[in-house]
């Protein structure tokens, strides 16, 4: 393994240059009357929003918080028969020197300006994806989720972490997940996630489940989500996952077209999250700066489109799950129960897809209470309690 | 409501803006021995981007368009919209009694596709019927106005193409040839118009419902009969498009502004999403540089701008799958198989939900048709009509022949 190496964001100036060129070139489609949000990201905010990168929005500024506030180094990591792949990280240990050591993965969209759940009690290492920040991306095709997974494995080991819990969100959570197949009970202790995916159970247990546990207000809200987003939101996957370079192109071309397709989700798939406009500016400069370029993070779908269909063998660590009412995925934590070892269940009343960026503080508190003293993971990195 | 000729010239600065941000372009790198998996390669990205930016004369090309295709403009009123300007190519045959046909293009089409089937439509000869061409571009694409409210749907897409455009050049009865959107456009006109103006169809396109436990002979008939080779191989390209080949579908019909933003900023995005159809739809047809470029540009230059065709996808959504719950067309129908289209299933299905007349299986072609086989295409409809063909003489005092 090699050594790691402090980092720092500086995004040469060139980059800067050329963005603001392609903004000064900008041109705007025109829109239907009265369109609102129904048919995409609204003219009025990408008007507005590309008007301020283009003059007023200092990513120097911004690049300089991140420096401040987030302790970064790379290193590189060996992926087995595939590639060494140099990966960039956020790593801040609490002052509890027996923090539980604690990964938190991202998905598509995330950032790492979103606050990781951060505790004294806990050691937390957050990476950028392969394709995703300022880390490398596969150079080869095949780059699945068993790779993802392994990746974050030695990236822990490599810390001198033999024995972790995991935090995951989007894909976070399907990396986590087969992690947890993978690596669970050995090295990896625990997983938490706010956007449990799972199927339900076959005809028949689906039945008998759905006697045992008639679904709730919540629930059948959770179905409805579930439902609008099978039908009206499957249009970005549907093309990543088939398609990944031809939308790449236009991402890496355009800086307007990047704005509209990663807004567009921010705003649609949280629970009126009141996004600064700087606040967006960073999160997609983050991609339009990242080392792979735009396109590089597309191709996760592609190559993961069969685990997607397909998870595989369920896990038995313990499990930890937050439930947001407005994620894209609710379904009934029944099923849920019926494939994992699932030890600690919370349910919000807000809050959507994003949740470490909308809702941090509950999010955090829910990881506390996971391991908290008390609870059925508490001690379960063995030597590492979280406590003083 | 008056007619007006068109001439495109495509003003200079558009030329410079286009020019301006090729020179910006930027590209993504690409992962190794990838080819066409995951798009278009990008050597032929760059190679056509370097070729549109220098080399590629668009004044060139538009002065052959302006020669080679007569086009007009007129407003035509849409009830609820007000009324659009609406760009068409018009061409008389020198037959007088010629049949006259309307050429009803789809995406990523263009009026463009009516190029290389015009003059074979349109010429006289006593040994096949001719036809007198109307081409236009629907409301968004090309040079025709777009919708400016939502809730522009196939009735209003049927509305402009038929009764409205048709009537207005004084061809109170018609018949049509479409593809792709084309397809459904020219159904939904045979559904509301068929009969009394819109005479007979004939399609590349040729979509239809599998048989359902509903019409039990159909569906019994339908499980004990065995696919030919070619029903088989038709199904395995259905199955190829749904799987593989309808991202675009699924987000156009969704979210199509959040695209919109892309292809109108970036010529880029707008090249790969194109060129990725013109090549993978097609049956290995030999695409020049300029002849995609060509493509393309009417789609950058439009008069609607690159983000407002693909709206169809949205307002039609519902429309598209409603295949087996709408009145079904009686007029006669002819279709044209080529075994790279997207869709292809078994002739029995169209034939039992259609009064289908005539009927050809081609071994090569594709989605494209008029651009890859025009010939073939042309030579499909003339038989339709041809004396002693199933529609002939079918617009009353228009036979097609001298």
């Amino acid at each position: 393994m090699s050594p790691e190496t402090p980092f720092k964001i500086n995004i040469p100036d060139e980059k800067l240059t050329t963005l603001r060129a392609k903004l000064e070139l900008a041109t705007l489609p025109d829109e239907l009357k009265d369109a609102g949000w129904k048919y995409g990201t609204p003219l009025v905010d990408i008007k507005r929003l590309a008007e301020r990168w283009r003059n007023q929005y200092d990513w120097r500024k911004h690049e300089k918080e991140i420096n401040e506030k987030l302790p970064m180094f790379t290193r590189n990591i060996d992926v087995d028969g595939v590639d060494t792949l140099n990966i960039h990280y956020v790593h801040k240990k609490s002052e509890t020197v027996d923090a539980i050591p604690l990964l938190f993965c991202h998905g598509y969209f995330a950032t790492l300006t979103a606050s990781a759940p951060e505790h004294p009690s806990f050691h937390v290492v957050a990476l950028s994806l392969p394709g995703y920040g300022f880390s490398e991306a596969p150079r080869k095709q095949g780059f699945g989720i068993n790779q993802y997974a392994e990746v974050a494995h030695k990236l822990m080991i490599a810390l001198g972490y033999n024995e972790y819990v995991t935090q995951g969100g989007d894909w976070g959570c399907l990396i986590t997940r087969k992690m947890a197949s993978v690596y669970g009970g050995r090295h990896h202790k625990a997983w938490h996630t706010n956007i449990p995916m799972y199927y339900r159970p076959g005809n028949r247990p689906y039945f008998l489940v759905f006697l045992d546990n008639p679904w709730s207000t919540e629930e059948k809200a959770g179905i409805e989500r579930t439902k609008w987003f099978h039908a009206k939101g499957q249009g970005y996957s549907a093309q990543q996952s088939t398609q990944p370079q031809t939308l790449g192109y236009g991402l890496t071309d355009s800086p307007v077209g990047l704005l509209a397709w990663i807004y567009e989700k921010l705003v649609v798939w949280t629970d009126n999250y009141n996004w600064s406009d700087d606040e967006v500016l960073t999160w997609i400069s983050l991609y339009w700066f990242s080392c792979a370029g735009p396109a590089a993070s597309l191709r996760i779908y592609f190559e993961l489109r069969e685990d997607c269909e397909d998870i595989g063998r369920d896990p038995t660590i313990p499990m930890g799950v937050s439930f947001f009412p407005m994620e894209l995925i609710v379904l009934p934590a029944a099923w849920l129960r019926k494939s994992y070892n699932v030890v600690f269940e919370s349910r919000h009343k807000t809050g959507g897809h994003f949740a470490a960026t909308e809702r941090p503080e509950e999010l955090v508190q829910d990881v506390r209470k996971m391991f908290a003293k008390g609870s059925p993971a508490f001690a379960i990195v063995p030597g590492r309690t979280g406590y003083a | 409501m008056s007619e007006t000729p068109f001439q495109i010239n495509i003003p200079d600065k558009k030329l410079s803006i286009l020019r301006a941000k090729l020179e910006l372009a930027t590209f993504p790198n690409e992962l190794q021995d990838i080819g066409w998996k995951q798009g278009p390669p990008l050597a032929d990205m760059k190679r056509l981007v370097e070729r549109w930016k220098n080399g590629y004369d668009w004044r060139k090309y538009e002065k052959e368009l302006n020669q080679e295709l007569p086009m007009f403009t007129r407003d035509i009123d849409v009830d609820g919209f007000g009324a659009l300007n609406i760009h068409y190519v018009h061409k008389k045959s020198k037959t007088v009694d010629a049949i006259p046909l309307l050429f009803c293009h789809g995406w990523p089409g263009s009026f463009l596709e009516v190029r290389g089937i015009l003059p074979l439509l349109t010429a006289p000869s006593p040994e096949h019927p001719s036809f007198h061409v109307v081409a236009l571009s629907l409301p968004g694409f090309g040079f025709s106005e777009g919708s400016h409210k939502p809730g522009f749907a196939l009735d209003q897409y049927a509305e402009v193409v038929a009764h409205k455009l048709m009537i207005a050049l004084g061809y109170n009865e018609y018949v049509t040839q479409g593809g792709d959107w084309g397809f459904l456009i020219t159904r939904r006109m045979a559904a509301k118009y068929g009969g009394k103006h819109h005479k007979a169809w004939h399609t590349n396109f040729p979509m239809a419902d599998p048989p359902n436990w509903k019409s039990p002979l159909s569906f019994l008939s339908y499980l004990v009969t065995p696919f030919s080779a070619e029903e088989k191989a038709g199904l395995e390209r259905t199955a190829w498009y749904r799987n593989k080949s309808s991202g675009y579908f699924v987000e156009q019909s969704t979210f199509p502004q959040t695209l919109a933003y892309s292809f109108t900023d970036s010529p880029v995005a707008l090249l790969a999403w194109f060129y990725e159809k013109l090549v993978i739809w097609t049956d290995n047809y030999k695409w020049t540089d300029d002849e995609a470029l060509t493509w393309i540009s009417i789609y950058w230059f439009s008069r609607a701008g690159p983000g407002a065709a693909h709206r169809i996808y949205f307002e039609v959504h519902g429309d598209f799958y409603n295949l087996g719950r709408t009145s079904y067309p009686t007029i006669p129908m002819g279709a044209s198989y080529f075994p790279q289209e997207l869709l292809l299933l078994p002739s029995a299905w169209l034939r039992r939900l259609n009064n289908v007349v005539s009927e050809s299986h081609h071994t090569s072609g594709g989605h494209f048709a008029a651009t890859e086989r025009p010939k073939e295409l042309v030579e499909d409809v003339r038989k339709m009509f041809a004396k002693g063909g199933p529609a002939f003489g079918i617009v009353p005092g228009r036979s097609g022949y001298a």
